[in-house]
């Protein structure tokens, strides 16, 4: 085996500029794959990130409750009795925090915006201040009932900084308007698309607004220790919660608010509870995913259709080149499977190395244009989750690029392979050519 | 419309307009102080139970003769008085003109149908201009307003004090209104706006009911019975909306056995987001009997085809 790989490396090495070509060729496909791929991670990465802070726990039970069949609300009530049953049900519970969900007008002197609002009780969110990265004030002053954190792009959109006051606008679940003063207590760093629509304000100034009272909440944020769990626990979450006596929705990989739209068209009253996982309330956007790696696959297809072409044309014209070599090596007993693996060890030298350098220079890219932070146009932020282009290296991912564009290579070699192994030993000596 | 009464108009299209009143509320308040100050200077020598009384009279004097040019019933009269001018005793259709001015953005304008029959309390608008729109509706049945677009072809279940067609009107600004029923009235005086006197009335709502603004203000003529401004406040205090009804028509109803009146003109201004403001104008009302089925879903949707 080692002979043949030396003979393979050799013959590589002997047909410079074709092996250069056919090897950039391959490099070039990996690159791009590569390229792709960290684009792909990194989005997932940015939506997973601003999803689990702004919109969404690992799990969530939330749920809506209609007064009247025509309106609905995204509420819990009394809430605590539900997070007692989660916390005693599932295993791997890292911590459980309540958020208030609501939406309302944002107005400041400056201008005015539609945004989503996530109550928060600072003394039961120990993640938020670790992964909010502030531009200006602290999050901690959250803590305080009447103030707002509000995102880099919403202030500019505002015209606000720290200490500026503005006003919630907001028509409650009853249909009452009502308004609530506030402070911007702080301005943190946009994480993608999401933030720029959301805002923290305390439970307690929410509930103000929305004339809720406070046993009532928007949704329990479950975060596990494991993340695998999710579909599991989900299950077992929603067994048990049915046999509390809780009325829970089916399941539907779809956003709160998207639910709600059918939920208000359905003709009961009262409560009902929704378990969902961190994918679902975030659905509405994953499909940027879908088309990134949509995009990827088509194109390396092409690319891997013409490559394909060029290495089975490029050994065509290798065992043309060495009939006579072949005919030797058959005619002193060289059997015809080596020989068909010998043509295979060139293709699959030849995809090793140009996979090995294309996934190199993928990674630079990707380091170099993370360093750089290529800023994105706003109307591309939308596939991009975030302002800025995120790439984020998954060494699976990248070996698994280099192995499929590899294995394309060898199996396609295997038609000139075994042309090569089945020439009859005579013929092959006396070609002339 | 007085020039007064439309320069009235335009300062409360000035955002400072508002602030300027309450400076001027606050230099009355300033005066009553003062007042109260000369008052204490010469009455030093009087006890304290003096000075008391002597401060009460003189806060709840005003209060006391308002009270005695307007009691509660004869507000309540006004307010039905409001009520019934409003009320059509039969069918209702009006061609409406909607024009919406947001800061920083084009101006909106719409035109639209809207359809009333009163005593079942049905109410439907049909937007019939500019072409992006024509065809989109809103119908309420029972306490529900649904909204058809013709592009999707689905109805959705809308809050009922959903803002129409995008402007800062709502479905109150075209229906009948039960104010007597909703609120509370109580007097805060008599006015001049503009060359108009009128009685300035603070309603709040009655408990246990539900409506978009739980306090309003009107400034209703006195010569004529019909409300020239309104304030909506939210449920917070804060001021929401200012509307202006400047102009008002009247047209006999065989059906009311009586005058429908109606305001030809509604300006209506945005008191959180500065800047933004509808005009609404009813072009033409005609209370001829409308067809039976007129106010379901498929007659709305046949419209929009």
């Amino acid at each position: 085996m080692t002979q043949l790989f030396l003979i393979a490396f050799r013959n590589l090495l002997s047909h410079g500029r074709r092996t250069l070509f056919l090897g950039g060729a391959i490099a070039g496909v990996t690159t791009l794959l590569v390229f792709l791929g960290c684009l792909s991670s990194g989005v997932k990465q940015t939506m997973l990130e601003s999803a689990l802070t702004v919109a969404t726990g690992d799990m969530n039970v939330g749920g809506y409750y209609k007064v009247t069949a025509g309106q609905s609300a995204p509420l819990v009530t009394d809430y605590k009795k539900i997070q007692d049953i989660v916390e005693k049900t599932l295993p791997d519970i890292d911590f459980v925090t309540a958020r208030g969900r609501g939406w309302a007008r944002l107005v400041s002197d400056q201008n005015s915006m539609q945004v989503g609002i996530a109550g928060v009780d600072m003394a039961h969110e120990p993640r938020l201040p670790k992964v909010l990265k502030m531009k200006e004030g602290k999050v901690a002053d959250l803590a305080k009932p009447g103030n707002v954190l509000i995102f880099e792009s919403q202030a500019k959109k505002l015209k606000v900084k720290t200490g500026d006051s503005m006003v919630f606008s907001v028509l409650t679940d009853r249909g009452v308007n009502n308004t609530v003063d506030v402070r911007v207590c702080g301005v943190a760093e946009d994480m993608g698309l999401l933030t720029s629509w959301n805002v923290f304000l305390p439970q307690e100034t929410l509930n103000k607004l929305d004339q809720t009272n406070d046993t009532t909440t928007g949704a329990l944020l479950i975060y596990l220790k494991n993340r695998g769990r999710i579909p599991k626990d989900m299950d077992l979450l929603r067994k048990t919660l049915t046999g509390a006596g809780y009325d829970v929705v089916d399941r539907s990989s779809k956003a709160f608010w998207i639910k709600m739209q059918e939920v208000s068209k359905e003709e009961w009253t009262g409560q009902k509870l929704d378990i969902t996982s961190w994918d679902d309330e975030i659905s509405y956007v994953t499909w940027t995913l879908s088309a990134i790696d949509g995009l990827s696959f088509l194109l390396t297809s092409v690319l891997l259709v013409i490559i394909a072409v060029g290495i089975m044309n490029s050994l065509w014209i290798a065992i043309r080149e060495r009939t006579r070599e072949i005919g030797t090596l058959r005619a002193i007993g060289m059997r015809r499977r080596l020989v068909m693996l010998m043509f295979i060890m060139e293709a699959f030298c030849l995809g090793v190395m140009g996979t090995a350098l294309g996934a190199v220079l993928g990674s630079l890219l990707a380091v170099i244009l993370n360093a750089v932070q290529v800023p994105v146009p706003t109307g591309a932020q939308f596939f991009t989750m975030s302002s800025t282009l995120k790439f984020a290296l998954e060494p699976a991912r990248i070996l698994g690029s280099m192995a499929v564009i590899t294995l394309c290579c060898t199996v396609v070699s295997m038609i000139p392979s075994l042309k090569a192994a089945r020439m009859k030993p005579v013929t092959a000596i006396s070609h002339v050519g | 419309m007085s020039d007064n009464f439309q320069g009235e108009i335009m300062k409360s299209q000035n955002p400072f307009y508002h602030r300027v009143n309450g400076v001027t509320q606050s230099k009355a308040k300033d005066l009553i102080g003062f007042v109260f100050l000369k008052n204490r200077t010469l009455f030093t020598l009087c006890n304290s139970v003096f000075q008391i009384l002597f401060i009460s009279v003189l806060t709840l004097t005003p209060a006391g003769l308002f009270a005695q040019t307007l009691g509660h019933d004869k507000m309540v009269d006004i307010l039905k008085g409001i009520d019934l001018r409003i009320r059509s005793g039969g069918d209702y259709k009006a061609l409406v003109y909607l024009e919406q001015h947001q800061k920083d953005k084009p101006d909106i304008a719409q035109e639209a149908l809207v359809y009333r029959r009163d005593i079942d309390q049905k109410l439907m608008i049909l937007f019939t201009k500019p072409k992006t729109d024509a065809g989109k509706g809103y119908l309420r049945v029972d306490r529900n307003l649904w909204y058809y677009d013709p592009s999707v072809g689905k109805w959705e279940r809308r809050t009922d004090r959903e803002r129409i067609g995008g402007t800062d009107s709502d479905r109150e600004d075209f229906d009948q209104s039960n104010l007597a029923e909703q609120y509370d009235p109580q007097f805060v005086g008599e006015e001049k706006l503009g060359s108009f006197t009128v009685w300035h009335l603070k309603l709040t709502v009655k408990s246990g009911i539900d409506v978009a603004y739980p306090l309003v203000e009107f400034w209703v003529d006195e010569a004529t019975g019909n409300y020239l401004k309104r304030q909506d406040f939210a449920l917070s205090g804060r001021l929401m909306r200012t509307s202006y009804d400047p102009k008002w028509d009247k047209l006999y109803s065989d059906a009311k056995k009586d005058y429908l009146w109606f305001p030809h003109e509604i300006h209506i201004y945005d008191e959180i987001d500065k800047g933004n403001s509808t005009l609404v104008i009813i072009q033409s009302v005609d209370l001829s009997t409308l067809p039976e089925n007129m106010f379901t879903k498929a007659w709305l949707e046949t419209k929009s085809r």
